[in-house]
């Protein structure tokens, strides 16, 4: 089936060729005009460097693993996000704490080691999805860059402070119970 | 001007004769490179964007990024100067300064104010005084050398997309020569002379008595030529960015690409003063009829520089034409234009207008 595309009739002050260049001049001096009377910060434009874009609400950025208010990780080490991760760049080793739990029956698990490699992952949000914990979001930082491979690694400490800063939170560097677990499950 | 003369030991005639060639050809020289921050800045307000602001003077002073310029300058005499291994080695080297030096040495016949009296003495603001046979004729004959050196460029680069743009422009030349001649042989027939100097007079100071005024037709002829000799949007065939990669200057770099772009903004002066010169009374004050030297100066300067803005205002309004409607335009339409505008304005002097 053809579609008909009508032409569009050209009056004789059209195909003077003249008067719609003279229109067209004027579009483009009323931008111009326009901008010379606006500043540089207001325009359009986002000088990047200088000045950020709102990132939107559900931005999947920089991943952080929350923590409770004792400064506890909430990560139990149930391996969901890393058999979710579709990049394959999520690390974990499981380790066991707290003797009191083993007396009681059951054993409570942390991340001994959680990294990520930054360099292969993608972003998609689906650690965040599958976590069953609530333990790792994805929050608006995108600014991740480095000058060599191996401080793209991030690891359990790296990703529990990655938004201390922005969050007036203290940066931690151990876990707040027993900082010498009694007994590693071999995973 | 006499004691500077005796100082270096030299006739005044021979002093205001350098300094006019340094300070004429020195101040278009500046202006072109100045004219491609205007160019770069006015573009990126026309569509929205900011444009060059990000270099700082000494690191401090961004000066609504005219130290781009520098920083240009800096960057093109320190890049790598390529010459490509199938290249005509000479002529790649001969080809910007080809380029860059006719589109220079057309603004020496134009008047850039009112001649005045110094002692008896009668000082011209031309590099070339008036009378010197040559008048208009010459900036048009040397705007016609300058397409030797795109060609040049392009043939000497061994690269097809350089010869193409070549062709192009020298095809483009050749169509829109004639139309720039019919035009301006209006204006000569009509003043009764080709120094710039009688063309200016006979315009007189009255905005209505130029020519633009009085030969409206012309003027747009001789106006979208322009755009066609300084191979400019919505003619730049030479360089044809979307359709050629970047035509003749495909293969120059560093210095020489430099060179290349300097001259046609170099170009786009001397043509802006050429239109300014031809229908808007030069360096004619409106309304005064009898201007201080300065202010004639200052006016000339003003309707130049309105022009060369209109180049770059034109440029980022519309899109490039196709290459047969370059041809339509230029012989069926323009140089028909000129012809009927000669015509008429013969007749009207037959009747006695």
């Amino acid at each position: 089936m053809g579609v008909i595309v009508k032409k569009v009739e050209l009056t004789w002050l059209d195909r003077t060729y003249v008067w719609p260049v003279l229109q067209g001049m004027s579009i483009t001096f009323g931008h111009f005009i326009r901008n010379l009377f606006t500043s540089t910060a207001k325009r359009y434009t986002v000088q990047y460097p200088d000045m950020k874009r709102e990132i939107p609400a559900g931005y999947r950025g920089l991943h952080e693993l929350k923590r409770f208010e004792d400064g506890a990780i909430k990560c139990v080490a149930c391996f969901m996000c890393q058999e979710a991760c579709p990049a394959r760049c999520i690390s974990i080793e499981a380790e066991e704490f707290s003797d009191l739990n083993l007396s009681q029956g059951f054993q409570e698990k942390r991340p001994a080691k959680f990294s990520i490699d930054m360099l292969r992952c993608i972003y998609c949000g689906m650690c965040e999805e599958a976590c069953p914990k609530d333990a790792i979001w994805l929050r608006k930082e995108y600014e991740v860059a480095a000058y060599d491979r191996l401080s793209m690694q991030f690891g359990k400490w790296n990703l529990m402070n990655t938004y201390a800063e922005a969050d007036g939170k203290e940066q931690i560097t151990q876990d707040p119970t027993p900082s010498v677990p009694r007994r590693t499950i071999a995973m | 001007m006499d004691k500077l003369a005796s100082l270096l030991h030299t006739t005044p005639a021979i002093v205001w004769m350098v300094g006019k060639v340094v300070v004429v050809f020195l101040s278009v020289f500046l202006l072109a490179s100045v004219w491609t921050w205007v160019e770069r800045r006015g573009s990126a307000m026309i569509q929205d964007r900011i444009g060059p602001n990000r270099a700082l003077l000494f690191g401090r002073w961004p000066i609504l990024g005219l130290s781009q310029l520098l920083a240009d300058g800096i960057k093109f005499f320190f890049k790598e100067d390529l010459v490509p291994e199938a290249a005509n080695k000479g002529l790649f080297w001969l080809a910007p300064f080809l380029a860059f030096v006719p589109a220079l040495m057309g603004f020496a016949v134009i008047p850039v104010g009112k001649s005045f009296v110094c002692d008896g003495v009668t000082y011209h603001l031309s590099v070339l005084d008036p009378g010197n046979g040559m008048g208009l004729l010459y900036p048009l004959a040397i705007g016609g050398l300058a397409v030797y050196g795109v060609l040049l460029a392009a043939w000497s680069s061994n690269n097809k997309w350089s010869i193409l743009g070549g062709m192009r422009a020298s095809a483009t030349m050749v169509s829109y020569e004639i139309g720039i001649s019919m035009a301006v042989v209006a204006v000569f027939m009509v003043s009764g002379g080709y120094d710039p100097a009688e063309v200016i007079k006979a315009q007189g100071h009255l905005p209505w008595t130029w020519y633009v005024a009085r030969q409206p037709l012309g003027f747009l002829v001789f106006f979208t030529c322009m755009f066609a000799e300084t191979n400019r949007l919505p003619f730049d065939f030479a360089e044809g960015e979307s359709e050629i990669v970047a035509g003749f200057n495909t293969e120059y770099g560093s210095m020489k690409f430099s060179l290349l772009a300097l001259a046609e903004y170099s170009h786009l002066m001397t043509a802006s003063a050429l239109i300014a010169t031809l229908y808007f009374g030069g360096w004619q004050v409106p309304f005064m009829a009898d201007p201080p030297v300065l202010l004639s100066v200052a006016s000339f300067l003003a309707k130049m520089l309105f022009f060369a803005w209109v180049f770059v205002w034109i440029r980022w309004t519309l899109p490039r034409f196709r290459y047969d409607q370059l041809m339509h335009l230029g012989w069926k339409i323009l140089l028909p234009l000129s012809m009927a505008n000669l015509v008429f304005h013969a007749w009207r002097m037959s009747q006695g207008h």
